[in-house]
C-alpha cells in the first residue's frame, strides 16, 4: 500500500530532476569479486566513519567553547552536565582513531593491488591527500580539549614543524599563532578542525566519490586479464551497498562498544607555566615518525638530526604519493615485486617503531 | 772517703737542681712583689695541676733573671688581651673555643676588635675553679648572676640585639626553678642547663638546644631522670607523653614550628605550670573558640567549684591526642562518665549519650558518602562538584566538635545537622553517578542487541538477493 | 511457496522492526543532547561570582573556584581582594572578622591581614591570592 505513496514521491522528484541517467548508471555497476574483494570496503568504512564524525563534531560545537579559559570545561560540561554528551565525545574520540586506521588499511589495499595506476591517479592523489588532512585533523582535534598531554604534544609536534629548512620558523609561527602554544594556537587549531580542514576535505572528497562511482571499482592485474565470462561480479544496486550497509553497523556498534567501555579520559586542564610531564607521546599514527626521531643521531655529516628525520619523511611521503607515475612496471601491466617489497616494508616499519614508541 | 763526698755533693747538687726546677720563678718573684694575679693564682685549678704562669703568658719558669723568663724569644707574651686571651686558654682547651667560635657569643664586639666573651669573661682569671666548686662564677649557685651581668643591663643588650629581652633573670626568679636556685639547690636548672655553655645560639637557630623542636629533649634531660626528680615528687612522663601526643607529633615528628613546645605553656625564664584556672587561658591562646565555649558553659563553674584543672582534665595535659569522639558518650573511654552516671548529674548522662550517637551517625554518614564517591569516581564517572562539598562536611565535623565545648544539645545538633544535609546532598549526587554508570551499560547491550538483530536480518536478505540473482 | 512467503513477510518485519530501533536509539541521544541542561556551564579559570554594588564595604563572600573555596573581601575604602580561603597551617577555611579587621582561622587563631600575609599564629605561609576583575557591576575572579 504504501508503495504508491513513495512511487508518487519519486515520480515528484523524478519529473524535476530527471533520475533515469543516474539510474541507469548506477543499475549497471558491478563489482569485482575475487579473493581480495573484502578490501573494497575499507574506503566506505572510512567514509561512514568521516560522517560519525562529522554528525558528533556538529554536535559538541553546540556545547564546546574554543577559548583557553573555557575549553576544558565547556569539555567537562559536556561530559556531566549534557544528556548523553560523555556519548557524543567519546564516540568522537574514538571513530577519529578507528577513521585513521581504517584510512591507512584502505590506503595499503589500494596500493598493494595497484589500484592507483592509470585512470586513477588523481584518486589515489586525492586520497592521499586525505589521509594527510585526516591526520591532521588529529592533531588539530586533540589539543582542543586544552589538557596537560596535549598541550604539550602539540608543543612537540609544533617544534618539529619549526625544523624544516627555510620555512619552518614562518610554518611554526603560522600554526601556533605565534612564537609559543598560547590561547592563540587553541583559536586556530580550532578554525582549522572545524572550518578550513573540513573544507578542503570535502572538496577531496568529492572529486574522490565522483571519480570512484565514474570508474567503478579498480580490478587487480591478475583479475583484469581473465576473459570477460570468467570474471565473477556482484551488482553494486542492491548488494554490495547492502554488505558495505551491514559492515558499517558491525563498526557502528564497535564504535559504540569502545565509547561505553572505555570512555575517553579529560585529563587535567593545561598549565603552560607547569614543567612538561614525563613521557610525552604523540597519537599513535604519528608515533612512528616521532620514534624515528629519536632514533636518529643529533647530528649527521653536517645536517641537524631532526631536519634529517623531517625531510626524509617529508622525501618518503611526496615519493608515496607520486607512485602511479614512477611505477613504470605496473603501467607496463607487469607485476612489481619492488612495490610490494617497499610496502611491507613501510607497513613492518611503520607497526615496529609504533611499538618501540609505546614500548619506552 | 773522697768517692763518698763527690757522692753527696752530686746527690746535693742534684737536688738542687731539681728544688731549683721546682720553685716557679714567676709566681716567687711576683707573690714577693705583692702582685694579685700570683695570689690568686695559688688558689687556681691549673696551679694545683702544676701548670705555671709560663704555660700561658710564655717565657721560661725556671729562670730568676726577668731578662731571661719574661724574654720574647724564650715565648713571652706578656698580658694577653683580646681575642689573644681565648687563643691562650685553647691551647689546652681547644674543643671550648671552637665551640665559643660557632655560638652566639662568637661575634665581634661593638668595637669589633675583639669577640663579645673571652674565656676569663666567665669563668675569671688566675682564680679559676671547677665547675663543680661553689666560688666558681659559672657553679650553679653564680652562673645566673654571672650571664645576666651582660643579659640584663638593657643599655649594653640594646647595642647588640634590642629585640632581645633582658628581663630573664628577673622572669627567673618567679620561676619554680629560680626558687629553688636562690635557696641553693644544684639541681635546679639555671642557664647553662638549658641554653648550653660554649655552644650558646639564638633561640630559633635549629641547632639551639632551646629551639622549639629541641626544648623538649633539653628539658627532659632532667625532667625524665627519675633519680634526680625523686625529691621534688613530680612525675617523669611529660616527655614521653608530650611525643606521642598531637602535639608533640606535630613539633617533634612533622616540624609544625607553630606546635606549642613546653615554653608556650609553661612559660621558659619564669617556667611553672600553669595554675588551675588559667589553663584554660593558656590553651585558649590557640584555641580560641574552645576556651571561648567553655568559659561560657556550665562547666566553667562546676570545674572550678570542684578544684578541677579545665582543658586538662579531659584532654590531658602532655599526653593530648586528637580529640577523637571516644572522649564523649556515656562509655567507660568516655570522660563524660566520670561524672555524669544514670543516677548523679543525670542531665549530662542523657545529653552526652545523644551526642555520642549524634557523631557517630555523623561520622557513619561520612564513611558512607566516601565510599559512594569513590565508587562512582573508580567507575569513572565524574564527580568532582560532589568531591568538593566533602571538604564542607569536614568544616562541619570541626564545628560539631567545637561546639561540644560549650555542652549545650541544642546547639551541637544544630552544628550537627549542617553536616548531615550535606551527606545526604552528596550521597545522592553518588548514587545519581553510580545509577547512570549501570543505565550506559545497560543502554549499549541493548543497542547491540537491536543492532545484532539487524545485522543478522539484513545478512539473511543478503544471502536471499544473491540467491535470486544466481536463480537467474 | 506459502512458507517462503511468510518468511520473506517475518524477516521484513524483522528488518523494518530492528532498523527502526536502531534509528530511535540513535536519535533520542542527539534530541537529548540537544536540549540545553539546566545547570549552567561551571567556568572555573575566571568566575562571575557576584556584583559590586551586592557587597557593602567592610564585608566579604565566600566562592568556589573550581575545586577550592575562595573568599572575596571589600575594604573600608571599598577595594576588593579575593584568595583562596584555605589556611595555610592545616588546611580549614578562613573567614573575615570584619571587628578584627583581618581574615582568620577558626581553627588555631591564626590571622590574615587584607593583603592575605600571615600576621599572627600558625600559618607558615600567606593565603594564595586570587585576580580580582570588575567588569560593570560585575565582579569576576581568576587565578594570577
Amino acid at each position: 500500500m504504501e508503495k504508491k505513496y513513495w512511487k508518487r514521491l519519486y515520480n515528484w522528484f523524478d519529473e524535476r530532476i530527471q533520475f533515469e541517467d543516474i539510474i541507469q548508471f548506477a543499475a549497471k555497476k558491478y563489482v569485482p569479486v575475487h579473493s581480495h574483494s573484502i578490501w573494497y570496503y575499507f574506503g566506505g568504512v572510512t567514509l561512514f566513519l568521516f560522517i560519525i564524525q562529522v554528525i558528533t563534531g556538529i554536535l559538541l560545537l553546540l556545547y564546546y567553547k574554543g577559548s583557553e579559559d573555557l575549553a576544558f570545561e565547556s569539555i567537562q560540561y559536556i561530559m556531566t552536565e549534557v544528556e548523553f554528551g560523555w556519548l557524543i565525545r567519546s564516540v568522537h574520540s574514538w571513530s577519529a582513531n578507528l577513521m585513521v586506521l581504517a584510512a591507512f588499511i584502505h590506503m595499503f589495499s589500494v596500493y598493494f593491488t595497484k589500484a592507483y595506476r592509470k585512470p586513477r591517479e588523481i584518486t589515489w592523489i586525492t586520497g592521499m591527500l586525505m589521509l594527510f588532512l585526516a591526520m591532521g585533523f588529529g592533531f588539530s582535534g586533540y589539543l582542543l580539549p586544552w589538557n596537560e598531554l596535549a598541550f604539550f604534544a602539540t608543543k612537540v609536534g609544533t617544534d618539529i614543524a619549526g625544523v624544516v629548512p627555510v620555512i619552518g620558523k614562518p610554518l611554526l609561527e603560522f600554526l601556533r599563532g605565534g612564537e609559543d602554544v598560547t590561547g592563540a594556537t587553541l583559536s586556530r587549531f580550532f578554525a582549522f578542525h572545524v572550518a578550513i580542514m573540513p573544507a578542503i576535505f570535502t572538496v577531496l572528497l568529492g572529486i574522490h566519490l565522483i571519480l570512484v562511482q565514474r570508474q567503478g571499482m579498480s580490478e587487480p592485474l591478475g583479475y583484469e586479464i581473465k576473459p570477460e565470462n570468467e570474471k565473477k561480479t556482484m551488482p553494486f544496486f542492491p548488494n554490495f551497498l547492502l554488505r558495505d550497509l551491514l559492515l558499517w553497523l558491525i563498526v557502528l556498534n564497535i564504535v559504540a562498544l569502545l565509547a561505553v567501555l572505555f570512555p575517553w579520559e579529560l585529563g587535567v586542564k593545561a598549565d603552560p607555566f607547569a614543567p612538561a610531564p614525563a613521557g610525552i607521546k604523540p597519537e599513535w599514527y604519528f608515533m612512528f615518525m616521532f620514534q624515528t626521531l629519536k632514533y636518529i643521531p643529533a647530528t649527521v655529516l653536517f645536517i641537524d638530526g631532526e631536519v634529517l628525520g623531517v625531510l626524509l619523511f617529508g622525501a618518503a611521503g611526496l615519493l608515496w604519493t607520486l607512485v602511479p607515475f614512477w611505477d613504470r612496471k605496473t603501467l607496463r601491466g607487469e607485476k612489481n615485486r619492488f612495490i610490494n617489497y617497499l610496502g611491507i616494508f613501510a607497513i613492518m616499519y611503520i607497526i615496529l617503531l609504533t611499538i618501540l614508541g609505546y614500548l619506552e | 772517703m773522697n768517692k763518698l763526698i763527690l757522692i753527696l755533693l752530686l746527690i746535693v747538687s742534684v737536688h738542687y737542681g731539681m728544688a731549683q726546677k721546682k720553685v716557679d720563678q714567676c709566681i716567687a718573684c711576683h707573690k714577693a712583689n705583692g702582685d694579685k694575679p700570683a695570689i690568686l693564682f695559688s688558689k687556681d685549678l691549673h696551679f694545683a695541676q702544676g701548670i705555671s704562669c709560663a704555660d700561658c703568658h710564655g717565657g721560661d719558669a725556671s729562670k730568676e733573671d726577668m731578662d731571661e723568663s719574661m724574654n720574647k724569644n724564650a715565648g713571652f707574651i706578656g698580658v694577653p688581651s683580646g681575642d689573644k686571651i681565648s687563643e691562650v686558654c685553647s691551647n689546652c682547651h681547644s674543643d671550648q673555643l671552637d665551640k665559643m667560635n660557632n655560638s652566639a657569643h662568637g661575634k665581634l664586639t661593638v668595637k669589633g676588635d675583639q669577640k663579645i666573651l673571652q674565656c676569663t669573661t666567665c669563668h675569671g682569671i688566675h682564680n679559676i675553679v671547677s665547675v663543680k666548686n661553689v666560688a666558681s662564677p659559672v657553679h650553679a649557685n653564680n652562673v645566673v648572676q654571672t650571664c645576666s651581668r651582660c643579659h640584663s643591663d638593657i643599655a649594653y643588650m640594646r647595642q647588640y640585639n634590642p629585640a632581645l629581652p633582658t628581663d630573664q633573670h628577673e622572669k627567673y626568679l618567679t620561676s619554680i626553678h629560680g626558687q629553688l636556685n636562690k635557696k641553693k639547690d644544684a639541681n635546679a636548672a639555671t642557664c647553662a642547663n638549658c641554653h648550653g655553655s660554649h655552644d650558646i645560639r639564638n633561640a630559633l637557630d635549629v641547632r639551639s638546644l632551646v629551639h622549639p623542636a629541641n626544648l623538649p629533649k633539653t628539658c627532659a634531660t632532667c625532667h625524665s631522670d627519675t633519680e634526680l626528680m625523686k625529691p621534688y615528687q613530680i612525675p617523669t612522663d611529660q616527655y614521653e607523653k608530650f611525643a606521642a601526643s598531637v602535639h608533640g607529633i606535630a613539633l617533634l615528628k612533622k616540624g609544625d614550628a607553630a606546635a606549642p613546645s613546653c615554653n608556650d605553656c609553661h612559660g621558659n625564664h619564669g617556667a611553672a605550670p600553669p595554675g588551675l584556672e588559667s589553663i584554660s587561658k593558656v590553651c585558649g591562646t590557640c584555641h580560641v573558640i574552645n576556651a571561648d565555649l567553655f568559659a561560657k558553659s556550665p562547666h566553667k563553674k562546676a570545674f572550678d567549684d570542684q578544684k578541677l584543672p579545665e582543658c586538662e582534665t579531659c584532654h590531658s595535659n602532655h599526653a593530648i591526642i586528637v580529640g577523637t569522639d571516644q572522649l564523649i558518650g556515656t562509655t567507660p573511654e568516655a570522660v563524660c562518665s566520670r561524672c555524669h552516671t544514670e543516677t548523679k548529674n543525670q542531665k549530662g548522662y542523657w545529653e552526652a549519650a545523644q551526642m555520642r550517637k549524634i557523631l557517630d551517625s555523623l561520622i557513619y554518614e561520612e564513611e558512607e558518602t566516601i565510599r559512594l564517591i569513590t565508587e562512582a569516581e573508580q567507575k569513572g564517572m565524574e564527580v568532582s562538584e560532589a568531591k568538593f562539598k566533602l571538604r564542607d562536611i569536614r568544616q562541619a565535623k570541626l564545628e560539631t566538635r567545637t561546639i561540644i565545648h560549650a555542652f549545650n544539645l541544642v546547639k551541637f545538633t544544630e552544628a550537627a545537622n549542617k553536616g548531615f544535609a550535606i551527606t545526604s546532598e552528596v550521597k545522592s549526587a553518588g548514587i545519581k553517578a553510580i545509577d547512570e554508570y549501570y543505565f550506559r551499560r545497560w543502554g549499549l547491550l541493548a543497542a547491540t542487541l537491536v543492532i545484532t538483530i539487524l545485522a543478522i536480518s539484513l545478512f539473511i536478505y543478503i544471502k536471499r538477493i544473491e540467491r535470486r540473482n544466481t536463480a537467474k | 511457496m506459502e512458507v517462503d512467503q511468510s518468511k520473506r513477510k517475518f524477516l521484513k518485519y524483522v528488518l523494518g522492526g530492528s532498523l527502526t530501533a536502531l534509528a530511535a536509539m540513535i536519535l533520542y541521544p542527539i534530541v537529548a543532547y540537544l536540549r540545553p541542561p539546566k545547570t549552567k556551564s561551571a567556568e572555573v579559570s575566571s568566575v562571575k561570582i557576584g556584583k559590586v554594588s551586592e557587597i557593602p564595604n567592610d564585608s566579604s563572600m565566600m566562592f568556589r573556584f573550581g575545586t577550592k573555596p575562595g573568599i572575596l573581601v571589600r575594604t573600608q575604602m571599598g577595594e576588593f581582594r579575593a584568595f583562596e580561603a584555605i589556611c595555610t597551617h592545616l588546611d580549614c577555611t578562613v573567614q573575615f572578622k570584619q571587628e578584627m579587621g583581618v581574615i582568620w582561622c577558626a581553627c588555631h587563631n591564626g590571622k590574615f591581614d587584607l593583603n592575605g600575609r600571615n600576621i599572627s599564629g600558625p600559618p607558615p605561609r600567606p593565603l594564595t591570592p586570587y585576580k580580582v576583575i570588575i567588569q560593570g557591576d560585575d565582579i569576576f575572579v581568576s587565578k594570577i
